[in-house]
Formats: C-alpha cells, structure tokens, sequence
C-alpha cells in the first residue's frame, strides 16, 4: 500500500494565520469526464451546480466543481470525513475520507510541520461507519497543481426524476391476448366460407365428410354444420358416437327442417 | 455487518413504488419556478465579454442576496447561478472582469474565488484568514497574465494580496499594522494603491500607500490634505481602477462639496456640488484605453444632474467639460466604454439619452416605451454600440427599478424584465379568492325568509341567471375542444374565479425589502399585483413576526417586528385589485412573533413583545385560550388569556446547559380521517390527537458529546409529555422539527456509537416519533370513551396521566434536509408525506409517511399482516429518490420556508416554497385518485369508441346475413 503525505509547503494560503493554528491538507476529487453512459459527447457532463462536501462533527467544508473536473478541498484538519458529491444530473457514491497524522512522523511536531495522511474509502449508507468498502484509489493530476491527495469519484448512474407516461399504441393493444384471440376467431369466421368455396369439388366433398365425422370441427366451422345442435356430448365423451352417425345425421336434419319453418313464419 | 451496495441500489429500484414522481408532460402544468438572481447591485454589475474573439457579451451580477450569475442580455434567461455563502446574504460580496478574460473573480466574506464566464465553473476557491474589503484585477502585469488584488482586514491589520489568475496561487503579499481602516485597493498600469483611512471616526485622513505591482514593496505612502476631511468611509464615493488615472473622489458630510484627486498625487482639487444635493455618484470607465473621463452624478430631493470632468494625463489637473440639465425627477447613469471613447447613457423616467464624454451633444434619445405608468431607474449599467458606417448609435441597459425589477432597455423599449424582488422573501400564505358575497347574501336572505317567498326569489333568481346561459353556452364548444386537445383555455377571461377543483389560489408574499406580491397559483404562479409597502432605510430589512390569512374576506395580515401591521385586502371583480393599509415601522425590534387568538369576529394575530407579552389585547378576545411565548434562550411560557388580560399560567425552563433551537406545533388545518389505526389482524391502535401539543428541540452542550433533546409539551398545562434524547448531534448543523396529526419529525447531523458499542454512525439522520393513546391495541387507556378531556386534570389525579406511547424510529438520510413542512389535504386521508428543501442539491424532496413509519419491522420481514397494513422492512438508509424530488431537474436555490394548503380535491395539497427562488406545485401523495390526470388521453377514448362502432356497423351487416343464410341454409 503506497501512503501518500502532503504538506503544508504546497498550499496558497500556508503564510497565512490559519495555517499556523493545525496542520492541514489539501484534497482533491476527479469526477470522471465522461460518465459511463454518456452519449451527449458534451464537455461539461456535469452542471456548474455540481459540488462536493465533507461533513463531520462540527464542520461541513464545500468545494464547487472546477474547470478540470475536479473538486478541491483546502485546509482540511484532522478527522473523519464523509465525503458527499451532490449533482443534479448524476448520483455519485459517498466516499468515507480519514485524515490523520502520521505516527511515526518524526517531523510532527505540530508547527506546520506535521504531516496529514488521508486515506478514502467507499461507505455505505446505514451501515457501520467502521464498515468500510474498498479503499479507493489515488490518483495523480497532469500538471500537479496544488490540490493535494486526489480521489476518483464513482459514478453511481443518471438520475431520473420522471416517470415514463404508458404511451397509447396500436402495439400495445394487439399484443392483448383478448384481442388476438378475437382477431384469430374473426379469421376463421371470416376466411373459412371463403376457402371452402374456393375448393374443387372433390375436396370439398371429402372436407365436408370430414366435419361430419367430427363433431368439434363442426363447432369451430360456425353454421355449415348442423350436426352443432344435436351434439351428444355425453356419448362423444363416451367414445360411443361413431356407431351413432348415421342416425344423429338424421336428427339433425329433421331439426334443420324446423328451424327453416320457423324462418318462414317470420317472413309471412 | 456488511451490506453490499446492491442492496442500497435495489432500495433505489423498489422506492418508486410509493412515491409520486413528476410526469414530463407535467412539468410547467402543475408547477412553476421563478429562477432568481436577487436584485443586482450597483458596483457588481457589467456586461462582459466572455469570449476574446466573440463580440456578444453577457450579463454578469452579484446580487444583494449573494447569487452570482450570468444572464444572456438578449432573453433575459439566466446562463448559470451559484449561491456563494450557501445561504443568503445581505448583499456585499464583490465581482470583477478581466478586459478580454474568460472569466470573473468574485470575492465574498473570507473567500476569494473565480469562475468560468462561459460555463459558469470553478477556477479556484481560495480561503483566507481575513475579510475582503475590495478587490481588483490587474489588467497590466509583467507576464500577460491578469492578476487579482484582493484587500483583507485581519485582525486589525491590513493585508493586500496578489493572487494569480490562473490558480489563485498567492504571487506576493504586503502587510501593514497601522491601526488604519483599509478601504479599497487600485491599480493603474504600473503602481498599486492600497487607500485606507487614517485617525478616528468622524474625523478620517485618506493614506494612500504606493506599492510596487511587480514586488508587492511599499515605494511611498502620501496622506491627502492635511484636515481631517472624511466624515465616514461612506463619504468615499469612488476610487477608480486600472484607468490611465485613476482617481479618488470623496465629499463632506452635508454634500456641499466634491474633493477628488488623482492618486499617487499628494493635491486634490475641490469642486461645488448642486445646492440641496442629498446623494453622489460618481461613472468612470474602469478600463486603460478609454480617456480619463468622469461624470458627477449628484442628486437633491426634486430631481437630479450631472457634470462631466475630464483629467489631463500629463498634469493631472482635473478640469470642468461640461453639466447636463437639471431634470425633475428620478435618473441613472451608466458608463461605456468603446476604445478611447467614453459614453455616459442617462435613464430618466421618460427617456433614455447618450452623451459621448468629450462634449455634451446628444448622441442618441429615445422615448422610453414601458406599459407600466411610469418606470424609475435607481441604478443601471449599458453597453452603446456604434452602428457600423453610420453616426448612429445603438444602446442596451440593463436597469434597476424601484418596484424591485431587472429590465433591459433595448433603444428605448423595455426588452426585458425580471422580477428579481421575489428574491428574499420572508413571508408567504395561500389565500382563498374571495368569492363575490352577494350570492352567499342572497341565500341567507331566502333561508330566513318564509317557504313560499323563499321559492318566488329563487325562480326570480334562477330567470336572471338565464341571461349567461347564451354566454355559456358559446363558451362550451372551446371547452370542449380545450378538455379533448389537453390545451389550456383562460375561461374566466382575465376575472378571477374559484375553481371547483380548488387549485386556484392566490399566494401574498412579502420580501424583506418592504414589497407585497400577489401571485396566482392556479395560472402557473403569474405575478398579478405588486406594491411596495413602506421604504425602508437603507440597511433595515423588514422581517415578519406573523402572517395570516382570512379565506372568506381575502384579507392578509402581516405582523412586522418593528412594531408594524400590514393588511393586504384583495377585492374580488373582474380586475384584480389590491389594497394595502400599512403601518410602517417604527423604532427598533419590538416584536418576536405573532399570536393567533381567535376573537368575537374570528381569528386574529396579536403581536408578543421581546419580554413575552402580548400587546393590543382586546376584550373581544375569546377566554380559555393559552399563547405559547419564548422567554429567553432556554424558555417557554403559556400566557392565558381571559377578559383581555393575560397571566403566566406555566413556565417551560430548561436547563441551564440546554438551549432551545426549534419549536413546532401542528399545522393550523390538520384534518384527521381517523381517529385509529387498523392493524392487519383488524385491531386498531388509537391515535393520540390532543390538539393542544409543541415539539421543543433543545441542545445540550455541556457534555462532551453534544445531545439533542426533543420534548413534547402539553400547551395548555406546560406539562411534559414525552422527551427522548439523542446523544452525539452536531448542534452547529441544521435542526429542524415538524409535526402533524400524531406524529412528529426532526433532523439533524448524528455521530454516535450504538449503545451496544459495535457500531458507530456518522450521517445526516431524520427521527420519527409516533403517538397513540396506549402501547396495546383496542385500548383507549385511562380516558377511554370519555367525551371530555382535560389538560389540567391530570395534576389533580397523579397516576392517571393519560401520557401518550410513543413509538420512534432513527433513519440515516442520503442528503441534508430544511424547510420541514407536512402536506396537508382537506379530509387527510391522502397519505401524508414530509416536504423538505434539500440545500445541497437544490430540490424539494417528498418523504412518504410510508418510509417515515416508526412500527416498520426491524430486521426481519413483515409478517403477513404487518404487509396487509403496508409496513415495509426497516431500512437504516433513506436514499432521496430522484423520483421523490418534486422540483425533479430544476435548480431552485435558497428556499427558507415551503408551506402547503389543502385543495379542494382530496388528493392534492398545493405547495408553494420561498427564499431565493419561488416556485410552487400541486402534490398528490397518493396519487390523482379523484381527478383525470393529463395521462387520460380523451383523444384515444373517443377515437376507440369510434373504431368500435365502426366495427360494430361493418360485422353487425355482415353476421346478420350469415345467420340467416345459416338458417335457411340446405342441410346436408
């Protein structure tokens, strides 16, 4: 594990009175550039309003996004830290950030000599705050600059603040199966006359012996069959009908004759 | 124990469940946002070029509320924003360009700090020890770079900085411990000069100290004049920058005289000003090329002038050119610059005029054309433009109004205009539009009159009325059209009206500048009337003690702490009207909040005094009521109040290491559907509804781990109900506390080892305590059915307390919240849920009651009727789902208060927030149950109805021929 210290002599404001009072560190996080999933190929991702804090007991310290993507914390103390990054476009993953002294640092001596160690690491909300994740990665800058440790920061994903309205669509409604199933009986309805019409005669024939034969296709052929009406159900479930053909064929005829007069009535 | 980030990824997934989220088709329907800078001030405010090359400039400013944003001159819509003290302030702060940067450097309080002038990012941030007192950027430096000046008052001492442009980097530091009051800090090309006042007050001698701008060494130090002639350091009006003389201008206490000199110069020149002239301002080109020209802008009560002077570069005489006019009435001046010329725009409240500063031709005049009466500039900044090949000129200015307005003068027409006065508001209300009274008249007229002369007036009546119906009914085919299309149709033609809805509201809200607004919240928040108050010295603020609404008489009241009562009374009528009777402020600080005591003639607010007593008691003050009062900082008294008299009937004092930092109590309509809850085994746990009840948030720093303590107190006998305590709560972070029905909520920063000692937490956290009447179900406790209750009766009884139970629940929560505020629904059967302002991510998030419910089971999974009730499995962690956000992607900075009122639909409760930015909407936390939302598509409904009878036409043909070709089919 490779420990990194910072010192004071980095920092703008080291002459100045704060300096004097504790040692402190700078610290700098690197949002990434282009978040995954980023398909605008914009150069600023992330909005101006995009900033980071670090919050503990008695001190929340905030740091707006810079120009190279980053944001840099100055003059940080010693503590524990949590290590939020706010933006209104992306959700970013805490980060737990420790800074403490060296202890085996022959220069602390508290008087601006001290050296800062800081270590970061990924912290689950609601958890324990000893229960800590992977420690994260540090980082170097192109360019150095005076930002002390650098992080990476974890994009958690894209924040969606809508919710999708259910679109009407034709789609949509022929994918019910109510539907479908009606569509399907609306061609047999529709298509079977026409195909049977459309056979030779010999075919025909043959077909129509067939449906006689079978009574269920007699229900699906709609009105050709007439044999429907006068369906034992009972002996077909028997396994009886087949002797009984001849004879129901009859019955169903006499019926067919009764409904034709009635017809007639109606007519008159 | 280690949970893995799924889990809190998988929360996120399985939250939307129970929250409402915003439809994008929604967005500007149901709510509305005023994204405010705050009112621009007058010496943080430029057009700027962002880009060297590129000839389009920007508007930059930094507000009086500490917004510091660019605004695209021509649309007035706002580029970026950023907040620079996370709160707001009371104005300050300061902002400069670099000629030809891209970018600006601002400072405010302890900071300095620059931003990208395009994209409106950080380029460095930069903390000191000291405070800016001024700051200023170098346009000449030896390396082509454009540093920045930045002048600090440390304890004492005065410290100048140059810091680099690039990286805010310190490049070299003078400091000086004289004692003397450091001012301001200018620069021409090769000197700096720090000016600082010597001596005491009432008495000041200019020091102006030399500094080299390549070292940071001090070369001279010249004091100006020998009598000490500065009164204050008001009475410096300007020190010019970075021109090729830059000068220093100062008058005497009663403006009679002008005394300016050209720095590094020890001379200084005297000049007259205009008899009766109350107020100086000085316009010079902060620039290196353009001539050193200033024009004197003095004021009297009547009206205003201007001389223009002029600085030779070799002698540095200041001499004379020329005076404009005397003008009645109000004006501005503006400076531009173009190369060496230098152009001085005048805004009077007719016109708009251009001077070039070499001679007092007129080079442009233009009427100004506005629709409102008459438009008072108080300060301004412009850009004149020479038209290419031409001798004519173009001038945009960006102005200040005194009706708090920001607008834009293109050539005489206002382009322009931004309501920046909504900024800084410090109280707002819903009000009911008063509906027209005669028909509310007439029908207690026919209920007290005899059955058969009741029925005669109301036919009478009803005939009248026949004479809209032609009205009416030519309105129904747009309504029609409007309900079907989903466009939106003004019906009420401009007149106000209620609708049966009940979203149609009105919001008065007053700022601290002394400005009452009228916004309609049922019309996407238009602003209907503004009016200013009182005028308010400059630096007093106004603040409210109270504010309340009468919704049947459309009466507001506002109760200032200065002892100043407003009453804003809207009138119902075909045009909107607004009144306002105002007692304007008077003295000091007088009152500490407001009482709402309900009188013979309804309720009404009472100031409180600073000591806790009531003030302007009447004797038509109902008796039996008891006003809660803060005493000190660690005190609460309930006053009873009976014949107009008042007495300490109980004192709440905690103890001395504890102070007080929030209070709340009910909301003033919190209806209750029910007065139980019915568990999943079909038992019910009796709510605790005592009306009379305070959430008290108290911190305890005496410790070494600060604690907070929350306590509940009967109002009416000051008796503790229930107090828990919370140790290890940052008392410096945000407390806040809210309570509704039965049930209270606070948050706050919580580091803390668990009791058991195996884990410690660190977060922001939210608590949520439940009531009811006993720990069991179908209990009702000590009072059971009683129908009477008495707060008092207790003492009398000792073991009888009725106490409530109390069940709590500590959640850690992904963001800090303020602003607390419960929705809030007619009946309150909607669900309920706790409307918060997050200040870091700029939103209003709702938290469902759901999530916030004390009883969730803890670790392990709800049993199946814990499910039936709808608890869900307790989870430490509240993620603020983006879905939750009710502001969803808009930036709203700033807010301070949200408050919510109920609409007429269940459903909804319509939310209005303030501070920086406005913005209001309807909430429905359990969703539109009552109305059609916009997601009822009318135009598919018809357009199926219409397939289906075509249908229906085409097969009904069709099948009646097959059945009776069945019929009389031949069998085969």
């Amino acid at each position: 594990m490779q420990l990194l210290t910072t010192t004071l002599a980095f920092l703008a404001s080291a002459t100045t009175a704060l300096a004097a009072l504790a040692p402190q560190t700078s610290i700098t996080i690197t949002l990434p550039s282009t978040p995954p999933g980023d398909t605008s190929g914009k150069l600023f991702v992330f909005p101006p309003s995009t900033h980071g804090t670090l919050s503990t007991f008695g001190q929340t310290k905030s740091a707006p996004l810079s120009v190279a993507n980053t944001l840099v914390f100055r003059n940080v103390t010693q503590g524990s830290y949590l290590l939020d990054i706010h933006c209104p476009t992306h959700a970013f993953a805490p980060l737990r950030v420790d800074v403490a002294p060296i202890l085996d640092g022959v220069e602390g001596d508290g008087h601006g000599e001290a050296k800062l160690e800081v270590k970061a690491w990924e912290t689950y909300r609601g958890n324990d705050w000893d229960n800590k994740g992977e420690e994260a990665p540090r980082q170097t800058l192109r360019g150095g600059g005076n930002g002390g440790v650098v992080f990476g920061a974890k994009v958690l994903g894209e924040k969606g603040y809508f919710m999708e309205r259910s679109k009407f669509s034709v789609l949509s409604i022929l994918r019910n199966p109510m539907i479908l199933l009606g569509l399907v009986s609306m061609v047999i309805f529709l298509g079977m006359p026409k195909l049977v019409e459309n056979m030779d005669p010999e075919m025909r024939a043959e077909w129509e012996e067939n449906q006689k034969k079978n009574p269920m296709n007699a229900l699906m052929g709609g009105g050709g069959a007439p044999a429907a009406s006068n369906f034992d159900m009972a002996a077909f479930l028997a396994g009886t009908s087949a002797k009984k053909e001849e004879s129901s064929g009859d019955a169903a005829a006499s019926t067919g004759g009764g409904a034709q007069q009635g017809g007639k009535k109606k007519r008159g | 124990m280690h949970l893995p980030t799924q889990l809190s990824a998988l929360l996120l997934v399985a939250l939307p469940s129970v929250v409402r989220a915003v439809f994008q088709d929604e967005v500007g329907h149901i709510d509305y946002h005023y994204e405010l800078l705050g009112l621009p001030q007058r010496e943080t405010t430029f057009f700027h070029k962002p880009r060297r090359d590129d000839k389009a400039s920007l508007l930059y400013t930094l507000s009086d509320v500490g917004v510091l944003g660019a605004v695209n001159p021509s649309s007035g819509a706002i580029l970026w924003r950023q907040l620079l003290n996370g709160t707001i302030t009371d104005g300050g702060g300061f902002l400069r360009a670099g000629e030809g940067q891209n970018w600006l450097a601002s400072a405010y309080g302890q900071s300095v700090h620059a931003w990208d002038a395009v994209n409106g990012r950080n380029k460095f941030w930069m903390d000191f020890a000291g405070e800016v007192k001024d700051l200023e950027i170098m346009e000449m430096t030896e390396n082509n770079r454009k540093d920045i000046l930045a002048l600090f008052d440390e304890n004492e001492s005065t410290v100048l900085r140059r810091l680099s442009g690039n990286d805010g980097r310190v490049v070299w530091e003078f400091k000086e411990t004289s004692g003397d009051v450091p001012l301001q800090v200018s620069t021409n090309v090769e000197k700096v000069f720090v000016i600082s006042l010597r001596g005491s007050a009432g008495a000041y001698n200019i020091k102006v100290t030399v500094l080299d701008a390549l070292s940071g060494k001090r070369e001279d130090e010249l004091v100006i004049g020998t009598k000490a002639d500065v009164h204050d350091k008001d009475d410096v009006i300007l020190v010019g920058a970075n021109s090729a003389a830059p000068i220093i201008a100062w008058t005497d206490d009663v403006r009679q005289k002008l005394r300016v000199s050209v720095l590094g110069q020890k001379t200084r020149q005297e000049f007259p000003l205009p008899a009766d002239t109350v107020s100086v301002e000085i316009h010079a080109p902060h620039l290196v090329q353009p001539q050193p020209h200033f024009l004197v802008h003095s004021k009297t009560s009547t009206g205003h002038t201007a001389e223009v002077y002029h600085v030779d570069l070799r002698t540095n005489v200041i001499t004379k050119a020329y005076q404009l006019p005397f003008t009645s009435g109000p004006g501005a001046f503006s400076t531009s610059s173009n190369g060496a010329n230098v152009y001085f725009t005048r805004i009077t409240d007719k016109e708009l005029v251009i001077f070039s500063s070499a001679s007092d031709t007129v080079l442009g005049r233009w009427p100004l054309k506005t629709s409102e009466t008459r438009l008072v500039a108080i300060h301004g900044v412009s850009e004149v433009v020479k038209k290419a090949g031409t001798d004519s000129y173009a001038v945009r200015s960006a102005a200040v109004t005194d009706t708090d307005e920001w607008i834009l003068i293109r050539n005489g027409d206002v382009a322009w205009s931004r309501p920046e006065g909504l900024t800084g508001a410090v109280a707002a209300t819903f009000v009911e539009i008063p509906e027209s009274e005669n028909l509310a008249k007439t029908l207690e007229q026919e209920a007290h009159s005899n059955p058969l002369e009741a029925y005669i007036h109301r036919v009478k009546r009803h005939l009248e009325d026949l004479q809209y119906l032609p009205a009416y009914l030519n309105n129904i085919p747009a309504r029609l059209m409007s309900s079907v299309l989903g466009t939106e149709v003004s019906t009420h033609d401009g007149k106000l009206a209620r609708d049966s809805f009940g979203f149609n509201k009105l919001v008065v809200l007053a700022t601290r500048r002394g400005m009452i607004y009228v916004l309609d919240a049922g019309n996407h928040g238009k602003i209907l009337a503004s009016k200013r108050v009182f005028d308010l010295p400059k630096g007093q603020k106004w603040a409210a003690a109270g504010i309340k609404a009468d919704d049947s008489t459309g009466i507001v009241t506002i109760l200032g702490t200065n002892n100043d009562e407003t009453i804003v009374k809207i009138l119902p009528g075909t045009s909107f009207n607004m009144e306002v009777f105002s007692k304007g402020p008077e003295g000091s600080p007088a009152t500490q909040s407001a009482a709402l005591l309900n009188t013979v003639s309804g309720p009404r607010l009472f100031p409180v005094g600073l000591d806790g007593e009531l003030q302007g008691l009447t004797s038509d003050v109902l008796p039996n009521q008891v006003a809660v009062v803060r005493g000190s900082d660690r005190e609460l008294k309930g006053i009873a109040i009976a014949d107009g008299k008042q007495t300490v009937s109980w004192t709440f004092l905690l103890p001395k290491s504890q102070r007080i930092v929030d209070v709340a109590t009910r909301p003033s309509h919190d209806a209750v559907a029910s007065i139980g809850r019915v568990l999943g085994d079909r038992t019910v746990k009796y709510k605790y509804l005592n009306p009379n009840t305070l959430v008290v948030a108290a911190v305890d720093e005496s410790t070494k781990v600060p604690s907070l303590v929350i306590y509940l107190l009967d109002t009416v006998s000051g008796q503790i109900l229930a107090s828990s305590k919370y140790e290890g709560v940052d008392p410096k972070k945000h407390i806040e506390c809210a309570m509704a029905e039965n049930w209270f909520t606070c948050t706050y920063f919580g580091q803390y080892r668990l009791r058991d000692g195996a884990q410690s937490l660190k977060g922001y956290q939210i608590v949520v305590s439940d009531l009811y009447e006993t720990d069991k179900p179908n209990d009702r406790g000590v009072l059971g059915d009683a129908e009477n209750f008495s707060s008092l009766g207790p003492i009398d009884a000792p073991g009888d307390v009725p106490l409530p139970s109390v069940v709590s629940q500590t959640f850690i929560l992904s963001a800090p919240i303020s602003a607390l505020e419960v929705t809030q629904t007619r009946q309150g059967i909607t669900s309920r849920q706790v409307l918060a302002y997050l200040p870091e991510t700029h939103g209003i998030a709702g938290i469902p009651r759901m999530v916030l419910e004390p009883r969730r089971p803890v670790g392990r999974d709800p049993t199946a009727a814990e499910a039936e009730e709808g608890l869900i499995k307790y989870h430490p962690a509240i993620e603020i789902d983006p879905k939750s956000v009710h502001t969803h992607q808009r930036d709203v900075i700033g807010v301070q208060k949200i408050i919510a009122a109920p609409a007429v639909v269940e459903s909804t409760s319509l939310v209005f927030a303030y501070g920086i930015d406005v913005f209001g909407s309807r909430v429905a936390p359990s969703f539109l149950f009552d109305i059609l939302g916009k997601g009822f598509n009318k135009v598919t409904l018809i357009g199926t109805v219409l397939a289906i009878t075509a249908g229906v036409m085409v097969l009904s043909p069709m099948v009646r021929k097959k059945q009776i070709n069945a019929l009389w089919g031949a069998p085969m």
